[in-house]
């Protein structure tokens, strides 16, 4: 019965419930999308820091990983003292640089790292085999398409220029063993992968003994907050930064997006709820007659409170679905732009859909829903059932 | 004009001391609490000896939105000093060229370009665009989110001008009863969305304004900048008060026509 009679009043004025839903549609959408703003950027890039299972990095100090051009001296001795501590699992050194690979009369320029291709944690094998060879190199396709080079192909490649020979130097002839993704680059950087004692080799005798960046996986059971502490300790030339330290500068500088979240979400909750009350209070004061009639003849005070709440539960009941669709709808929209950002990883999503972030806004829809019968049922139930009877006969 | 203070107090301070001189960031210089004349050692490394130097200038942060999310700390150091401390011998990162005239500028770069090897000659204009690529995605991100707002807004005011529009159903039965016509009673209704559509306007830039003191207040603190991150400017001012007035008046319109269509004594609830 009250549900029947909840319908009824809703189903009495279809334009007004109709707009009243669209217009809680697009304030759930809206919500969803700054629910999954706020928090999927974070666990996005969480993710993507744990997903090859390396939990610290050790940058050349003051900076962050591949933030300069700052490399780290003495390596090799650091990283055979990384791999000999008992909590450390795994030592991936890298160096970064670049190669410029002369195709024709023009020259391409690709981003490269030296790696150790048998603990390394920067790209995944696509096809063909790891550069294990001094000779060998893997590119991901973005470099291959620029180059024209197939798997099997060999190329040139130089590690920088020298000005005063006008030349090439380190120069290498190079075979391709496999096509690769590297998993911190953006979608179309172009990226090569090579042993590092080869990078180096071509880089010069300045680059001996150098990496830009050593990551580390550590043993189950090992916390990598007290173990950062301990090896910046260890090794004060290096700053380490763990997966919870990485999350909270990247928080740092991408700020503005989860307060520009928290702001709209609060604004499309609010427009949501002062929607759905100002339905609720207009048909409550269109209905006071009715209301006063049904209070005549016995229906209890309750009942019609429930009423009033079940008609503004419904509204956002049925327009929660719709907004949840027409959220998921804009976040990919809004994800599409935002992955333009120059340098961000390919694998970073600012909208990511997690079914938390879907409850999280259903429950304060829904709370809202409740919220927002109040009023309305408290001016229906607080009515003068005689002095409204009398007023709605005279008119 | 700055620059030249700078490069005054520099060469100021240079002839004083025999020590070099270098300009910090305003925000080091509040962090670290260093003054103008402190002697600073300055190091390529951790563990190298490195050089000292004496702080000769303040430089405030520019109104670059490039600088915003960035959170290190700015040292400028004279030329030579830098290489010398890096070890660069005469390396540099870039060099920036000012030509005679705009007209020349791409005779120069193709002429720079045909005799370089290792670098390029860019346009200034054209690294400004590759350097904002990020302003631009963040622009388009905020034009998405105002339209689904301005989505949002106008169904939220379609809703309530039906709502106020149907709250009057009995004084616009009694306006058709006494024979003022339909198109009266549409036109004193579109009338009064207008009304209400630019009062809401007014009352929506004076809630704008106030939010953008309070965002720029807020960022600037956050980021330490002097940059601007809201702004309210006329032709926003105007397209506001134009869209709510147009969404005002169709709504107006289209709820008055929905009430004149129904007979008024349906119109009383007879």
């Amino acid at each position: 019965m009250l549900l029947t009679l909840a319908f009824a009043s809703l189903i009495r004025h279809r334009a007004r419930t109709l707009l009243a839903v669209l217009g809680v549609a697009v304030s759930a959408g809206m919500l969803l999308d700054m629910v999954m703003l706020s928090s999927g950027m974070r666990e996005s890039f969480r993710s993507l820091l744990l997903s090859q299972g390396f939990q610290l990095r050790l940058a050349p100090k003051g900076t962050l990983p591949f933030d300069t051009e700052a490399t780290i001296r003495d390596a090799d001795s650091l990283v055979a003292l990384l791999r000999a501590r008992p909590e450390v699992e795994r030592v991936s050194p890298v160096l970064g640089g670049q190669l410029h690979i002369p195709i024709g009369s023009s020259t391409v320029t690709t981003a490269a790292l030296g790696l150790e291709p048998a603990v390394q944690g920067d790209y995944e094998l696509v096809e063909g085999t790891h550069p294990v060879a001094a000779g060998e190199l893997a590119m991901n396709d973005a470099l291959l398409r620029a180059i024209g080079r197939r798997l099997g192909d060999t190329v040139t490649a130089a590690a920088g220029y020298d000005a005063q020979l006008r030349g090439l130097s380190g120069v290498r002839t190079l075979r391709i063993v496999g096509r690769v993704r590297f998993v911190y680059m953006a979608a179309e950087q172009r990226g090569a992968a090579l042993p590092i004692a080869t990078l180096r080799m071509m880089q010069g005798a300045d680059a001996t003994g150098r990496i830009s960046l050593a990551m580390v996986r550590l043993r189950d059971g090992i916390d990598a907050d007290s173990t950062r502490t301990l090896f910046e300790r260890l090794i004060p030339r290096v700053t380490v930064i763990s997966t919870s330290e990485a999350i909270r500068q990247v928080d740092e500088r991408l700020s503005y997006f989860r307060q520009l979240a928290v702001i709209l979400g609060a604004v499309s909750l609010i427009v949501g709820f002062l929607l759905v009350t100002t339905v609720m209070t207009v048909s409550v004061n269109e209905r006071i007659g009715e209301i006063a009639v049904m209070r005549a003849i016995g229906v209890r005070r309750g009942r019609i409170v429930a009423q009033i709440v079940v008609e503004g539960g419904a509204i956002m009941l049925v327009a929660t679905p719709l907004g949840l669709a027409l959220g998921l709808g804009t976040a990919r929209y809004l994800n599409s732009i935002l992955s333009r950002f120059p340098g961000l990883p390919e694998r970073i999503d600012f909208f990511l859909f997690q079914p938390s972030a879907a409850w999280t806004a259903l429950g304060l829809l829904v709370l809202c829903g409740l919220l927002s019968g109040i009023y309305p049922s408290w001016r229906s139930a607080s009515l003068q059932i005689s002095t409204t009877l009398r007023q709605e006969a005279v008119g | 004009m700055p620059q030249a203070i700078l490069v005054a107090l520099l060469a100021g301070v240079m002839q004083a001391h025999d020590v070099r001189t270098i300009a910090i960031d305003e925000r080091l210089a509040a962090d670290a609490g260093l003054r103008i004349g402190d002697r600073v050692v300055l190091a390529a490394t951790p563990e190298s000896a490195g050089d000292t130097a004496v702080i000769g200038a303040l430089v405030r942060r520019g109104t670059d939105p490039a600088e915003i999310a960035r959170g290190e700390y700015r040292v400028r150091l004279h030329l030579t000093q830098l290489q010398s401390l890096l070890g660069y011998g005469d390396r540099v990162d870039r060099f920036a060229v000012q030509t005679r005239s705009p007209a020349v500028t791409d005779q120069a770069i193709a002429r720079i370009n045909d005799a370089a090897f290792g670098f390029r000659a860019h346009r200034s204009a054209d690294i400004a665009v590759e350097t904002s690529t990020t302003f631009a995605v963040v622009s388009r991100f905020h034009r998405a989110i105002g339209v689904i707002t301005v989505t949002a807004s106008a169904i939220f005011l379609l809703c309530i001008m039906l709502l106020k529009v149907e709250e009057r159903r009995r004084d616009v039965a009694a306006l058709r009863l006494m024979g003022i016509s339909a198109r009266t009673v549409v036109r004193s209704v579109v009338l009064e969305a207008a009304a209400i559509a630019v009062l809401g306007s007014a009352a929506g830039v004076g809630v704008a304004a106030l939010a953008s003191v309070i965002v720029n207040s807020h960022y600037q603190a956050v980021y330490r900048t002097p940059l601007r991150f809201s702004i309210v400017t006329p032709d926003i001012v105007l397209l506001a008060v134009v869209l709510s007035l147009a969404l005002g008046i169709i709504a107006g319109w289209l709820a008055a026509r929905r009430l004149v269509a129904t007979p008024p004594l349906t119109l009383f609830g007879r």
